[in-house]
Formats: C-alpha cells, sequence, structure tokens
C-alpha cells in the first residue's frame, strides 16, 4: 500500500508459486477453473463485474434508449435559491431516474454510464501496461542476474522511492504539453492518455519485483535447471518454463490492481486532476458530491455504490483467484 | 481590487458564486453589543494571506483586516452597516480627511500625534513617505496596487516606467524626484500629483499608502513580519496553520476613533476545508460560537441556512462589491460583431443557476456595479444594445445573424480561461455548450487558482475570453473603465486600444466636475458593453454565517467584508 | 554484516545523488515559466526578467543544479544590492510564493506528518496483525468472515470520505472530539491526542484492513507448513506455537510492507492532512504543486523518497534480525 494503486510488493507470499505439474490428467488452469465456479462470492463478483463492463460498454446506446443525457443542463429540475434538485431522493424522476445534479440539472444516470467508461478505461488500460512492463522488467531482471538485474533492481528502488501522488500531479502537466506538442488532440485525449501513463509508469516497479521474486526462485527449480541442462535457449526458458508459472501471480496482482487504479482515480478527482469536465467519471462524481453528502445524500451515494461495487467485486474476485489458484488450498 | 481566488486544491469552490439588492432584506448586526476580551477565531479555506504588507496587500477582504487590526491608513471608511454611511470618509492616521489647495494637484494630510509602532517608536511622516516609496520597486513590492506610480507627479522613461525605482536601488536622480512629489514638513505630508485627482484622498484609504518604517523593512520578506501600528501586533504567522495577533500596548485608543479593539486575541485558522467551516457554523458548537469566517458559504448548504429560522440572526446574504464577468480578448476576437455574437449566444440564466441562483445574484448589464452610487445607469445592454433584445436564456439567431452580417469566419477556436473550480468548470461547460449552438468552437482552459492571474495577464498566454471579477477601489468608476478598459490600466485583459477611445477614457479621468464625470463613466460603460468588451454575467451577491457569539457582524460596504475593526465576542 | 552496512549505505548515497538529479530535471522541465510567477498585476518583461537574475533562473540547468547541492552543503546568497539575503545550510532553496526559505518550510511541517504517521502507524499494525492472526485462528469461521468482510470494506471506501465522514459525525455533529489541529506534543500532550485520535484513526482504517488481510494469509501459509505441525506434535501450546512459529515465520513481507508505508506516509499523507487541516509535509507538497513553486517541489519531492530510501535500507536490516536463513 505504498503505492497509490493499494498494492504491496510482498503479493509473492501471498500467491502460491504453481507446482507446475498437478494431479491426475487436469492442467491448473482447469483445476482453478473448476474451483472457481464452485465459489459462489466469486461468481457473483465476476457477474456484478460483468455487469459493470457492459454498461460502460454499451453507456451511450442505452443512455439514448432511457433518453438521458449527460451533458445536457436542465434548469428546471433544480430549485431558483441555491440549486438543489426539486424533490425527494436527489430529484429523481422519470426523466432522471437517479435523481439529477444540484447547480446544473445533468442527469446523473447518463453521467454515472458515461463515467464508468472513462473510469475503466484509465483504470484497465493503466493495469494492462503495468502489468505488462512489470512481467516484461521482471523477467529480464530475474532471468538475467548480474549487472542487469542490479541495475534494474535500483532502478525499480528509485522509481518506487518518489512520492507517487506528488509525482502525477507535478508531472502531468509536463506530459499532457508533450503529448500534445506530438499530436494528440488536447482536452481528453491527452489528459486521459497522461493519466494512463502517470499511472502505468509509477506502477509497474511492484509487479516487476514480484515477478523478479518468482523467477529467482523458479531458476532455482529442477524443472528449469533441467531445462538449462540440456541445452534449451534463453527464449525456450522464459516462454515455456518461467512464464506458465507465472501467470497465477500476475492474475491476482491484475485483480487487485484493477480496484487499486480505479481508487486512484477517484484520489486524483479529489485533487482536481482527473480528466477534463465536463466529461465525468466515478471519480469526478464522486469528489463533487461529497460536499453534498448531508444535504443531498442519494446524489453522493449513487457514484459511491458504483465504486465500491466494482472494487468490492475485483478484490473479492482477487481473492478467490488465490485460493483457487493455490495448490494447498485443497488440502485444508 | 481583485476577487480573490483563494489557493485550493481539491474540493470545489472559490465561490465566484453568489445575488442581490432585494434579497438582502432587513441586516443583522449579529448578536448583542461586544464586550472587551475573549478570544475572536477566524477560519478560512486559504493557506495564507495572500499579502500582509500593506504595499502589496490588494483583496479586498484582506485589506479590511489587514488595516482593522494591524496597519493604520491616513484615510479611512466609516464603519457602518449602511452603505451610504459607509462611503464616507473619516480620517485614521491623518488629522482630517485630507486637504488640497490647487482642486486635486496638491494634496496635504498631518500625521498624528502619539501614534506609535508596536516597539514604542512614534510613527512619523516619514515612514508614509517611506512605505509609499516601496510601491516603486516594483520587482520585490508586487501584486499591490499602483496608483503612486500613475498618480505621482514623477517623470516616466520612454517605455512609460517611473524613472524611480524605489529605496532599494540607489539612484540619487529617482531618488531626487520622488523627493520633490512626496514631502515631509514636520508631522505634515504633501502629495504632489501629476494630474489633479479630486478624490485622492479615497486613494490613499488603500494600505499601500500606509507607513513602513525603514529599519524594519525586509523587502520581500516584510509580508511575513510586518510591524503593527494599529491595535494588535502579530505574535505568530505559521502558513497554512495559524495567524495569532495579541493586544499591542503601544497602540493608544485614544488616538483612535475607527477601532474599537474589543477581543483580546485573534486566531486566524488556515486551510480549513471549505465544506468543513460552513459545517462548524452552523453547528454552532464549543468554541466555534466565537468563530466567523472571511470566506463564502459552501454552496451546498445555502438552502439549508437561509430556509432555517435558527440561522436568521447569523447569516448574511449582500451585495458585495464585485462584478463578476469575461473579458473577451479583442486580440484574438477582433471584429465588433463577433464579440457581440458571444455576448448574445451565452445562457446567462443557466450561469447564474449553477453560481447558485438567487444567491449568485441579479443578471450584470456592465462593468459598474449599481452600489457604486451616482457613476452607474443601467446600460440597457440586454434589451436594445445588440440590436434586439437577449433574454436571459440567450438569443441564438441573433448571434447566429451577428456573425453572418460580420462577413467573416468566427476565429475559432475561442479558449476560454478559468481559475479551475468545481463551480467554474460548469458555468464553463454552460459557455461552450451555448457557444456551440451559435456555430462557435469554445475550448475551456481550466487553470489553477493558485496561479491564474498571474498567467492569464500575460497576453502571450491569455486566451479568447477570461473569466475574472472587479471591484472599485474606491467609489470612483475611475477605478474600474480605465482599470478595465484602458490598455494602461492595471486590469486590461480586453487589450482594446482604440486611439479615439483611449482618449476618451484619458479625457474621463482628467475631468474635475465630478456629476459630469459620472455621466461619462455611465456613457464609456454602456459603450464598452456595446462594444462587446467584456460578458458581464452577474452583479455578485456574498452569504455569510458567523458564531452565535461573535458581535458586531455585517458586510461592510467598501470591501464587502467583515467590519473587522469593530468584530468582538460576547465571551460572558 | 558491517561490510554489508557499509556497502548498502553507500549504494543508497549513490542512489539519493542520482534521485536528486532526476527530481530536479522532472521538476524543472515543467512547462511554466517560476520568474513569471513572481509578480502579479504589475508585472512587465522587465521585472520578470529582474528577478530571474535574482533568483538565478537565468543559468543553465546544470548551474541551477550544482547551486541548488551546494546550497544544501554550504548555504547561499540570493539577490543582490541592500536586497540579498543569506539562506543557511542546509539551504533547499527559497520559495518566492511564500516569501521564505525552503528549509524552514519542510523543518515545520516534518514533525506534523511525523506524529501523524507514527500514531496511525501504531494503531493500524496493532489491530491488523492481532485481528489477522485471531482469523487465521478461526478461518472459515463466522469470526473470520466478520472480520475480513468488514475489512474488505474498509479497504475499498475511498479515504476522502472515512475521514470527511468522520470529521463531520464525530466531531461537528456529536462534539466528541476536539477539531483537529496541531499542538506540539511536548508542550501539551493532553491536546495532542485529543485532536490527532481522529486523524489517526480515519488514517489507520485503510491500513488496518489491509494488513489484517496480509497477516491472516501469512498465518494460513506458514500454519501449514510441517514445522508447525511437529511443533504442535511436540506438545507446544497453541500460543506459542502461534506466537513464536507460525507468525514469526510470516513476518517478513509484513515488515517489508509496514517499513515502505510507513516511510512513504513520512513523506506527507496528502489527503488525511488536507481534510483535518493540518500543516504537514502531504499539504506543502501539493500547495506547492499547485502554485507552481518549484523549490518547495523539489525539496518535498526530496525528502519524501529520502524517507523511502532509508527505510528499504531499514527493511533489509531488520530481515536479518527476523530470519536467521538470510545471508547477506
Amino acid at each position: 500500500m505504498t503505492n497509490l494503486t493499494g498494492t504491496a510488493d510482498n503479493t509473492v507470499a501471498e500467491v502460491m508459486p504453481a507446482d507446475g505439474q498437478a494431479i491426475v490428467g487436469r492442467s491448473l488452469r482447469e483445476i482453478a477453473w473448476m474451483r472457481l465456479r464452485r465459489d459462489r462470492v466469486a461468481m457473483i463478483s465476476l457477474s456484478v463485474l460483468l455487469f459493470i463492463i457492459f454498461i460502460a460498454a454499451f453507456g451511450p446506446l442505452i443512455s439514448k434508449l432511457i433518453g438521458v443525457d449527460p451533458y445536457s443542463f436542465d434548469s428546471s429540475a433544480i430549485s431558483d435559491n441555491g440549486g438543489l434538485p426539486n424533490g425527494k431522493w436527489g430529484g429523481v424522476s422519470l426523466a432522471h431516474p437517479l435523481g439529477v445534479e444540484p447547480l446544473t440539472g445533468r442527469d446523473v444516470l447518463a453521467r454515472l454510464l458515461y463515467g464508468s467508461r472513462v473510469s475503466l478505461l484509465i483504470a484497465g488500460s493503466a493495469t494492462l501496461i503495468t502489468v505488462t512492463m512489470g512481467t516484461i522488467i521482471g523477467i529480464v531482471a530475474g532471468n538475467s542476474r548480474g549487472k542487469l538485474d542490479s541495475f534494474l533492481s535500483r532502478f525499480m528502488d528509485i522509481t518506487i522511492a518518489f512520492p507517487l501522488l506528488l509525482v502525477i500531479i507535478a508531472m502531468s502537466p509536463v506530459i499532457e504539453q508533450r503529448l500534445q506538442a506530438i499530436g494528440v488532440p488536447a482536452g481528453n485525449p491527452s489528459r486521459v492518455t497522461t493519466l494512463i501513463l502517470v499511472l502505468s509508469v509509477f506502477g509497474w516497479p511492484y509487479l516487476a519485483r514480484i515477478v523478479r521474486g518468482q523467477v529467482l526462485s523458479l531458476r532455482e527449480r529442477e524443472f528449469v535447471e533441467a531445462a538449462i541442462s540440456i541445452g534449451s535457449n534463453n527464449r525456450r526458458i522464459v516462454f515455456k518454463e518461467l512464464l506458465p508459472n507465472l501467470w497465477a501471480p500476475i492474475l491476482v496482482y491484475t485483480t487487485i490492481a484493477m480496484p487499486g487504479l480505479i481508487g486512484a482515480e477517484a484520489t486524483l478527482a479529489f485533487l482536481g486532476i482527473s480528466v477534463v469536465p465536463p466529461t465525468p467519471t466515478w471519480g469526478s462524481m464522486l469528489e463533487e458530491s461529497v460536499g453534498y453528502f448531508t444535504v443531498d445524500p442519494f446524489y453522493f451515494f449513487v457514484p459511491l455504490t458504483m465504486l465500491l461495487a466494482a472494487v468490492l467485486s475485483f478484490n473479492l474476485l482477487g481473492d478467490a483467484l488465490r485460493d483457487a489458484l493455490d495448490p494447498k488450498s485443497g488440502r485444508t | 481590487m481583485k476577487k480573490s481566488t483563494s489557493i485550493r486544491f481539491g474540493v470545489g469552490v472559490v465561490s465566484l458564486a453568489l445575488v442581490l439588492t432585494a434579497c438582502g432584506g432587513s441586516k443583522s448586526d449579529g448578536a448583542s453589543a461586544g464586550t472587551k476580551g475573549g478570544t475572536l477565531t477566524f477560519l478560512t479555506e486559504a493557506e495564507q494571506f495572500a499579502h500582509l504588507d500593506p504595499q502589496r496587500n490588494y483583496t479586498g477582504e484582506d485589506l479590511a483586516f489587514a488595516s482593522g487590526y494591524l496597519n493604520r491608513t491616513l484615510t479611512q471608511y466609516t464603519l457602518s452597516a449602511d452603505n451610504n454611511e459607509a462611503s464616507k470618509l473619516v480620517a485614521d492616521l491623518a488629522t482630517d480627511t485630507g486637504t488640497t489647495p490647487d482642486g486635486g494637484k496638491t494634496w496635504e494630510f498631518t500625521i498624528k500625534d502619539g501614534v506609535k509602532w508596536e516597539d514604542g517608536q512614534a510613527v512619523t511622516c516619514e515612514d508614509v513617505k517611506y512605505g509609499v516609496s516601496r510601491t516603486f520597486a516594483t520587482d520585490i513590492i508586487t501584486d499591490g496596487p499602483t496608483y503612486a506610480i500613475t498618480m505621482l507627479d514623477i517623470a516616466k522613461d520612454a517605455d512609460g516606467n517611473s524613472i524611480y525605482k524605489g529605496p532599494y536601488v540607489e539612484d540619487a536622480t529617482g531618488q531626487a524626484a520622488y523627493d520633490a512629489a512626496v514631502v515631509c514638513e514636520g508631522s505634515k505630508i504633501t502629495f504632489k500629483l501629476a494630474a489633479p485627482v479630486a478624490d485622492f484622498n479615497y486613494t490613499v484609504t488603500l494600505s499601500a499608502f500606509a507607513p513602513v518604517r525603514k529599519d524594519a523593512d525586509t523587502g520581500e520578506k516584510y509580508d511575513d513580519k510586518v510591524l503593527s501600528n494599529g491595535p494588535y501586533k502579530i505574535e505568530s504567522y505559521v502558513k497554512k496553520d495559524k495567524l495569532v495577533l495579541v493586544r499591542n500596548e503601544n497602540w493608544d485608543p485614544a488616538t483612535d476613533s475607527f477601532r474599537t479593539a474589543l477581543p483580546d486575541r485573534i486566531e486566524y485558522n488556515f486551510a480549513v476545508p471549505s465544506a468543513v467551516i460552513t459545517e462548524r457554523l452552523m453547528a454552532d458548537a464549543g468554541n466555534d460560537v466565537y468563530a466567523i469566517s472571511p470566506d463564502s458559504v459552501d454552496p451546498a448548504k445555502l438552502a439549508s441556512i437561509f430556509s432555517d429560522a435558527k440561522y436568521e440572526k447569523r447569516r448574511w446574504n449582500e451585495l458585495d462589491p464585485y462584478v463578476r464577468f469575461f473579458f473577451i480578448n479583442t486580440k484574438k476576437v477582433p471584429n465588433e460583431k463577433h464579440r457581440q455574437a458571444i455576448l448574445a449566444a451565452v445562457n446567462r440564466e443557466e450561469l447564474r443557476k449553477i453560481a447558485g441562483g438567487d444567491y449568485a445574484g441579479e443578471y450584470a448589464d456592465g462593468a459598474i456595479k449599481p452600489n457604486i452610487g451616482i457613476d452607474y445607469a443601467p446600460t440597457g445592454l440586454w434589451d436594445s444594445l445588440l440590436g434586439e433584445a437577449v433574454p436571459a436564456t440567450g438569443n441564438v439567431e441573433l448571434a447566429k445573424k451577428l456573425i453572418a452580417d460580420s462577413g467573416e469566419e468566427f476565429p475559432n477556436p475561442l479558449v476560454i480561461d478559468y481559475p479551475k473550480t468545481e463551480v467554474n468548470d460548469k458555468a464553463v461547460a454552460s459557455l461552450v455548450a451555448a457557444l456551440g449552438e451559435a456555430g462557435i468552437t469554445a475550448t475551456p482552459n481550466g487553470l489553477e487558482p493558485g496561479g491564474y492571474y498571474p498567467i492569464v495577464m500575460d497576453p502571450a498566454k491569455q486566451g479568447g475570453m477570461t473569466s475574472a471579477g472587479w471591484a472599485p477601489d474606491w467609489l470612483n468608476a475611475s477605478t474600474v473603465i480605465p482599470e478595465l478598459f484602458h490598455p494602461n490600466g492595471g486590469f486590461a485583459l480586453t487589450q482594446y486600444d482604440d486611439a479615439a477611445w483611449m482618449a476618451r477614457v484619458d479625457a474621463a479621468k482628467a475631468m474635475t466636475d465630478r456629476a459630469a464625470q459620472a455621466k461619462e463613466w455611465q456613457a464609456l460603460n454602456t459603450e464598452a458593453a456595446r462594444l462587446g468588451l467584456i460578458l458581464p454575467t452577474r452583479f455578485g451577491l456574498e452569504q455569510r454565517i458567523a458564531g452565535s457569539k461573535v458581535t458586531g457582524a455585517y458586510i461592510w460596504g467598501p470591501y464587502g467584508s467583515w467590519p473587522y475593526a469593530t468584530l468582538g465576542v460576547n465571551a460572558q | 554484516m558491517f561490510k554489508y552496512i557499509i556497502r548498502r549505505t553507500a549504494l543508497m548515497i549513490v542512489m539519493l545523488f542520482v534521485l536528486s538529479i532526476v527530481t530536479f530535471v522532472l521538476f524543472n522541465a515543467v512547462p511554466t515559466d517560476p520568474a513569471a510567477l513572481t509578480c502579479g498585476k504589475s508585472c512587465s518583461p522587465a521585472i520578470i526578467e529582474a528577478n530571474r537574475v535574482r533568483l538565478g533562473l537565468d543559468q543553465p540547468l546544470y548551474i541551477q543544479y550544482l547551486e541548488w547541492i551546494k546550497g544544501i552543503f554550504v548555504g547561499r546568497t540570493y539577490g543582490s544590492g541592500s536586497q540579498t539575503f543569506n539562506c543557511d545550510t542546509p539551504c533547499l532553496g527559497y520559495s518566492f510564493r511564500n516569501g521564505e526559505e525552503v528549509t524552514d518550510m519542510i523543518v515545520r511541517a516534518v514533525p506534523v506528518t511525523f506524529y501523524l504517521a507514527i500514531g496511525a502507524f501504531t494503531l493500524w499494525m496493532l489491530v491488523g496483525i492481532t485481528s489477522g492472526i485471531y482469523a487465521a485462528k478461526k478461518r472459515g469461521q463466522w469470526q473470520d468472515r466478520t472480520i475480513m468482510g468488514i475489512t474488505l470494506v474498509g479497504y475499498s471506501l475511498p479515504v476522502f470520505f472515512v475521514g470527511l465522514l468522520l470529521l463531520i459525525f464525530v466531531v461537528v455533529r456529536w462534539n466528541l472530539l476536539p477539531y483537529p489541529d496541531y499542538y506540539s506534543p511536548t508542550k501539551d500532550p493532553l491536546a495532542f491526542f485529543q485532536t490527532m485520535l481522529l486523524p489517526w484513526v480515519a488514517l489507520a482504517i485503510l491500513y488496518a484492513a489491509y494488513y489484517t488481510r496480509l497477516t491472516r494469509t501469512q498465518m494460513l501459509e506458514t500454519l501449514g507448513e510441517d514445522y508447525i505441525r511437529t511443533a504442535r506434535a511436540k506438545g507446544l501450546p497453541e500460543k506459542i506455537v502461534v506466537r513464536k512459529h507460525a507468525f514469526r515465520a510470516g513476518l517478513t513481507p509484513i515488515v517489508t510492507s509496514a517499513g515502505l508505508d510507513l516511510a512513504g506516509l513520512l513523506g506527507g499523507a496528502v489527503i488525511t492532512e488536507y481534510i483535518f487541516s493540518l500543516p504537514g509535509m502531504g499539504r506543502l507538497a501539493i500547495g506547492a504543486v499547485v502554485e507552481y513553486d518549484l523549490p518547495t517541489i523539489t525539496a518535498a519531492t526530496m525528502v519524501a523518497a529520502v524517507f523511502v530510501i532509508i527505510a528499504n535500507l531499514v527493511v533489509d536490516l531488520l530481515y536479518m534480525a527476523i530470519d536467521p536463513r538470510v545471508r547477506l
């Protein structure tokens, strides 16, 4: 939890190194899937996540079907003095199924649907880059040892040593300008790219450390030694021997990195440096509504519920995955 | 003076958001009469004072604070809840409100006897002279008003800068020029002006004309350790945390009819989140009954506070001195018709609702606000100036027509600069949408509030429209029209340099017949509106709330601030 | 062992050096012109240029860097003429925005963050480890499920929400505690504890949830090991088995995380400090970022990074104490 993504570098110990071969005839993957399917919590979490991904993917379509729009103002839905939504429950009505935003009368449901897209896009892309970079650099470091390894390790140390939040806030304008200079359109295209970049650039060392540790211990294992002794080349060792044994920790890391990054986006929004308004995200909706939670609680609970549902589901799924992938868990 | 964009991150709003005269209703003036003693506590979201250095202080609320407690000025406005009464001058450091033997070209003030610095030394004429000279050191004494430079009779070099560079630069010529313009004879100080200024005695209410003692001047560090000659002195000042004022034993109430100095101690707490300040003042529990905030009420709580009778005695909803508007940069939008199209397209009703509806103030029709007095007359901007009536929701057809009539393409994209706060984000979103309907592509450019003014005041970085707020420095539109619309003005972000226009403004400024001058300001205000130099949005209102045992609180007209000098607590 | 410490310390110094260069370059590459921010309304190009020279911003970046490093070790002098002033060793620069030496600001902010972090750290380690061990012992039973459920929610809630909720209800509405403020613990210990309690709790909730989960996982891992079975088989009381054998063996990752988390917090707990108005490192740093106060940002980043690097060293040294298998 030293990092924004809420993950730690000790996941090594939390996830079980796969044994390579398991019980008769079934691959580890099959066993894990079997276990997962029997786990009710995991299945519920998975359905919630699929649902969220679905509404994010088809957000604009759904909004159109319901007839709501995230950007159009509705002065008639809010009061003249103070701009609070007219009516109870944050102005819930047929026209606005989840109420409206104070001061503007913009539709909360539509903003939530559109916001899901951006939040998931940022968290998802950052996770993907983090995991890819972390895996590659981790394997390279662990597999090469020697000078390259110690250089990469020190590099990770230095990257981790930076106060992440601070650097992200300070660096964002610089990166954004550079992006615009190479032709990324100003506004949200460059802002979202910037967010994804900063979150991944400072996020990868955590996974890289885990992977490196795993690789170091895998290389001591008999099957790798065997592969080396029969003269397998490096490439074969990496792809055939190491990678298959790494995907368990990587998968688990992914499920905990996702909610961490969703939370990170919310934190950045709280500090006022998320996407360019009026584009909504879960984080920016939360940030705007937190001040209203004593006077218009419903407005606040809508994005909070969404964020909690996503984060909880990812975490629960991560736990379940860990258990399912743990070869020992069957024994207890 | 500029509207402060208090420095903050995250959680929303510097509420540049506030509503109008009629709503003010009866003025409450806090609880019962004040008593001596107790601790008065301030809560603010700002992390520090922008400036406490008298020559650099230029934010309304801070001016009122510092002159109430720390630095006395030659003259002051009357402390009264009544706006007309409050606009009258009283003598403070001087024995009277100033005299001019020659119709405003020369002004004389005599310093009172018995006024002392916090270390017991007497405040002299030389201290005032030295204080005023600091304004000329423009590289160190930044951000303050520059009237001393523009008004005093000191030669300018080819670039229009004063030949006097302030007390920190050794330069005999410059010093001689200054010594000739500001003269001390005993306790009498004489200011010789380049051109007559009929109301220079109003100018000197600004603390830029307050004394600073030469041996105590620490240059740019003076901001942190001001030597007081008021009723309090600084015990400690820790930015982002707290400023503590204690009584200045060398302040003699006999010399001061302006300040009552009731509390024994004043604690000013910085960096309290806006939502928390309002919650605390509403809850009114524990020591918070003695608390008060210079910030506006958190907009989310406005409805709760103003609909509940229990806050009746300690809530205020008053006109503040500020007009809210957007500059339209004539260098970026040179065509007059295009500028008018912007005015026509905007949905002012949405903007007002976003800013708090009835609490946000009335629709503005120009840069001059009615509470300035004789310089205001309705401009009729929204009725006829643009060719036809423009309702509050905008007139998109007119906007399109104006663009078509201009015979040129609108210079898209139109960049809109604004200090990034939640409310401003929404307001600009509304602007962008409304302009879009008229075929204008606008791009929002939200800037960090802390660095906002320095950035937009750089012509290279300024966009086509720039969010701003302005209040007169005293009740004469000479502190509005030339400042905003003349290239030599201090806040001339409209960049309008039409020669005929400039000559007219200069002429109005030099007029000595106040009534004729007022007519001319009204005409110029109307013309500026018609030319689309600004998009006026609201005549702002200010909402505040105070703890139940704070006494003497009301919104003081001249600065739209608390009347600091007479605030107290009921400690019994 | 001694040689190892020397080697690690030398490495640490090299890292700090690299870090200082990276930090300096990173932040001074910000596109805003720092000299332009030194004056507001009455800014003219001439004034900006004068201030650029006065603050040494006209020099090439590497000279500025060398000046900065020099300032840390021997101090430096700013300005010219009658407006000269000295910035004493260790001089981390001069903040024009605040009109103050950066070192003074940091010296003021560090204790606040230090007490905030240490208090929260103690709290979350106590709660996290205790409930983690308890949950592991009751694996699969309702106690375990309840604890895990609570921690999951605690772990998922945004910090700013928890903080604001606690503040508004515990302090403002119910008046159970005085409003958070910073009192020096040496001058007024009672006020210090009363006002810091809430920030500690708010900050500790998130971490306690995480450490409960971490401890539980570690315990389950080690409780399944053969040597635990052996320990139980030879009749050791369960208490000793848990405390001496299982917990100690699973301690390494907990120590790693704890060290880094504490170090990370010492660099500033941004959100908590913001919500509770504590004038610590986080506020200082973020405020500086918002105001483009480059000397302060650079210094705050350096200080934060130094904490993390030192923590890394301490953690590695602690390994040796905990785990006799670690050979150096």
